[in-house]
């Protein structure tokens, strides 16, 4: 896919405008990817996370992630997300928790890490590679502020070699995370020109079809409870179903799927 | 030397678990296994004197692994009824290794029923030899279940057909006047068609706070259905006893027994007439329990949770997925699903949302991997949305329905920043939603060829027996403690039940009362030693 440069940045402006959106978040929930915690849990795992460990979540949100894996396996985070509003949120909720001192967020670009080189033990990141418009890029400032030895985990969605529907490749579908979707191979391809060999995959197919049941179902509670509002924020919800319907479909076919990728720098 | 031409062969199932349960001719405890096999789980045991038996106990496999980490440490109730002296399941009940409280408690008041179906687990009909409790004995069972619970959740008036005992009103009001907080009334009906007056007496009890819950046998819609499992077409008279509770204003769950090869296509249309019916609130699909009275029966293709889940999907596939049903994690959680729905009902389409959809429910309800407690308030609500003493009517139902739909928006309810641009107050909103909730449970009650201790020890819903005692509902119909019951209750001599089986043909006759006992007159003592906790050393030298 060839984008330019102007699109390219439209793209992720309106991606992380969308994510930072209170009705975005209304309809996707705490938890913006597929899996939630259950699948965070699962990468920490396989990531071998131990205390005192620096992470870094690339596109981390409204940090449920960085809470957690700082909550759970006694590592540092440091945040990093496109949308100013979600960092603040990321902030409010991690001095809430009480985890301040050992969860932090930044304002900025996955292809532009506002990190020193060299400094972390891992880097993860869940459903947000395949939104970034220059993944190549993304993938070698992974490989930048990892330090030798250290572990990229990535959750994302996969495409099948025969592609999407025309309809999920249009600017609309980018914040439902599967327009630039690429195959498994493609994403390892990606990683392994970054300097970061693949050594660890999974499948969660499963994971990215409840997720599209969950938009679903939000967007029917929200037309149950509150229509008119809804239409007066601008969701248009018959245009949600079709996309969720869209994408349901392209899931049953095979089509489009989740993995858990890690990858090593030498 | 000649080669050795055998060749060592895998065993076709992967074992699992090794249990007790019962041999379902003589109920002797013995020894079990429950192995899988073609995807699908089974429970084997051996019975020194009647040979081996197997049975389906869960038609996914995946599903019965998945579902053991939503298992909740179980609540030590008040009071134990008995001791331990030979072990589960001869202790009941209940005894101090009982793994759970009692969410739900059963109070059968009569063997004698105005009808007298094929299918029965409790073995009732005009029967000459039956009994009936009087008022003090009710009082004093409820004394039993209030002295355990402090406060119970739900108390069920069962039978025989509760509706036909002269005093059931009396104990509406005795339940009501205890802590008692929901009553539940199972029957078949045909008075609630027939009899405004009493509808109109029940109507007058069922008050905010205490409600009473009309619990209906309702099992399909074909007149085979009807036929098959009550004896009678009671197509019209279900019709007239919904329309009189609807008129009331009383709430009704619909219970459908549900057979192999009967009424499975039916499942279905029950949901969808439970949905569009103003009176009904709920829907209970029950595989038939192969208990007491049944028709015969093949123990390796009975219908398990699983499969009702799935007929249900397949039969409403706009509406629903097998994952919107989510295992009770009160009880052992393979024997009991829920899910709740969120309905919208408007001339164009009925929406309907599964809140399971809605809410990651396994983040909440998983008490093996969790390290970091989920919101607390949202977890005790949704335990008490997925509990056996869980009643759409019930106020502790109604008010966990309102606190999990308002921590739909974020998982965790953050009103700082309760989307203040697009100006949506979910929680308002959601706080009409108890309204439009319509809940669905699949519950599958063991059988003395299903039975596995390992679930009866975490039961949650109990019978109360007339001499003071909670038995686990599956012990009371599977192990021999109805007919002990029963036996001492009328004194008549009643035999144990044997099930149904095709296998079992040709060491059955037929009871008194439809079921079917051994025909060779076993002697053995109603409920049977175990003889599991022999008592002895491993190893005899």
């Amino acid at each position: 896919m060839t984008t330019s440069r102007a699109d390219a940045e439209r793209t992720k402006a309106c991606c992380a405008a969308a994510y930072g959106n209170d009705a975005v978040a209304l309809v996707l929930g705490e938890s913006y990817h597929p899996g939630g915690l259950t699948l965070t849990r699962r990468l920490a795992e396989v990531l071998a996370l131990r205390p005192g460990q620096r992470v870094v979540d690339v596109a981390a949100g409204p940090g449920a992630t960085a809470r957690l894996l700082a909550a759970e396996h006694g590592v540092t985070v440091d945040g990093v997300d496109l949308g100013e509003p979600t960092v603040e949120r990321a902030r409010l909720a991690a001095e809430d928790a009480g985890l301040s001192a050992s969860v932090r967020f930044h304002l900025g670009d996955a292809e532009r890490l506002p990190l020193p080189a060299g400094a972390f033990d891992a880097v993860v990141c869940e459903c947000a590679f395949c939104t970034f418009p220059d993944k190549a890029a993304a993938a070698a400032e992974f490989a930048r502020v990892l330090r030798p030895g250290g572990r990229v985990g990535i959750t994302d969605v996969t495409v099948a070699e025969a592609g999407l529907p025309a309809e999920l490749t249009t600017l609309a579908a980018w914040v439902a995370c599967i327009a630039d979707a690429r195959t498994l191979d493609e994403y390892r391809e990606l990683l392994a020109t970054a300097g970061l060999r693949t050594v660890h995959t999974e499948a969660h197919d499963g994971a990215v079809a409840r997720m599209i049941d969950q938009i679903d179902s939000r967007v029917r509670l929200l037309r149950m409870t509150a229509a008119d509002r809804l239409a007066a924020a601008g969701v248009d919800v018959d245009a949600v179903l079709h996309y969720a319907a869209l994408a349901r479909r392209a899931v049953a076919d095979g089509l489009i799927g989740y993995a858990l990728l890690v990858a090593q720098k030498p | 030397m000649a080669l050795d031409e055998r060749r060592k062969r895998d065993r076709d199932e992967v074992f699992l678990e090794y249990t007790k349960s019962i041999c379902p001719v003589c109920k002797v405890v013995v020894d079990a296994q429950v192995n899988i096999r073609n995807d699908k789980v089974y429970l084997r045991k051996r019975c020194a004197e009647h040979g081996q038996f197997e049975a389906l106990v869960y038609g996914d496999a995946q599903a019965y692994l998945a579902s053991s980490r939503f298992n909740k440490p179980g609540t030590i109730p008040l009071a134990f009824q008995t001791e331990v002296r030979d072990g589960c399941p001869s202790d009941c009940g209940l005894c101090p290794e009982h793994k759970q409280h009692a969410c739900l408690g059963i109070v059968e008041v009569n063997t004698s029923c105005n009808l007298d179906c094929p299918i029965c687990f409790a073995d009732s009909g005009h029967q000459p030899d039956g009994y009936s409790i009087t008022l003090e004995q009710c009082e004093r069972m409820l004394d039993v279940f209030v002295e355990a619970e402090g406060e119970p959740e739900v108390v069920m008036f069962s039978g025989g057909e509760p509706t036909i005992h002269k005093h059931i009103l009396d104990f509406v009001d005795a339940a009501q006047a205890r802590p008692i907080k929901v009553v539940n009334l199972n029957t078949n009906g045909i008075r609630l068609a027939t009899d405004r007056r009493f509808v109109a007496a029940l109507a007058e009890r069922n008050r905010p706070g205490r409600p009473v819950n009309v619990y209906l046998q309702f099992d399909g819609f074909d007149e085979r259905t009807h036929r098959e499992i009550r004896g009678r077409d009671l197509r019209e008279l279900k019709r007239r006893a919904l329309d009189n509770c609807a008129e009331a204003g009383l709430t009704v769950t619909l219970v459908a027994a549900i057979e192999r090869g009967l009424n499975e296509h039916e499942v279905g249309d029950v949901v969808r007439f439970g949905i569009d019916h103003p009176a009904v609130r709920s829907v209970a699909f029950q595989p038939v329990t192969h208990s007491g009275r049944h028709l015969e029966f093949d123990p390796l293709t009975r219908l398990t949770n699983s499969d009702v889940i799935e007929l249900i999907a397949d039969q409403c596939p706009d509406w629903f997925r097998v994952g919107d049903f989510f295992p009770v994690p009160c009880c052992f959680p393979t024997c009991r699903s829920i899910t709740y729905l969120l309905v919208d009902r408007k001339p164009e389409r009925t929406d309907v949302v599964p809140i399971p959809r809605l809410i990651n429910l396994e983040e909440y309800l998983d008490y093996v991997s969790n390290r970091v407690m989920p919101d607390a308030a949202v977890r005790a609500a949704l335990e008490k949305l997925w509990s056996a003493s869980a009643f759409m009517g019930a106020e502790a139902t109604a008010h966990s329905l309102e606190i999990t739909a308002a921590a739909v928006p974020r998982g965790t309810p953050a009103p700082e920043l309760e989307c203040a641009a697009c100006g949506i107050d979910l929680p308002q909103a959601v706080k009409e939603l108890d309204e439009r909730a319509f809940m669905i449970v699949v519950q599958d009650f063991q059988d003395p060829y299903t039975l596995n201790v390992k679930q009866l020890m975490k039961c949650c819903v109990e019978e109360i027996t007339p001499d003071g005692r909670l038995i686990p509902f599956c012990a009371y119909n599977s192990v021999g403690y109805r007919e002990q019951v029963r036996e001492q209750m009328s004194g008549v001599k009643v035999a144990d039940v044997v099930p149904n089986a095709t296998e079992l043909q040709p060491v059955v006759t037929d009871s008194p009362y439809g079921s079917k006992i051994a025909s060779n007159g076993d002697g053995r003592p109603a409920v049977a030693r175990d003889t599991t906790n022999v008592g002895r050393k491993a190893v005899q030298r």
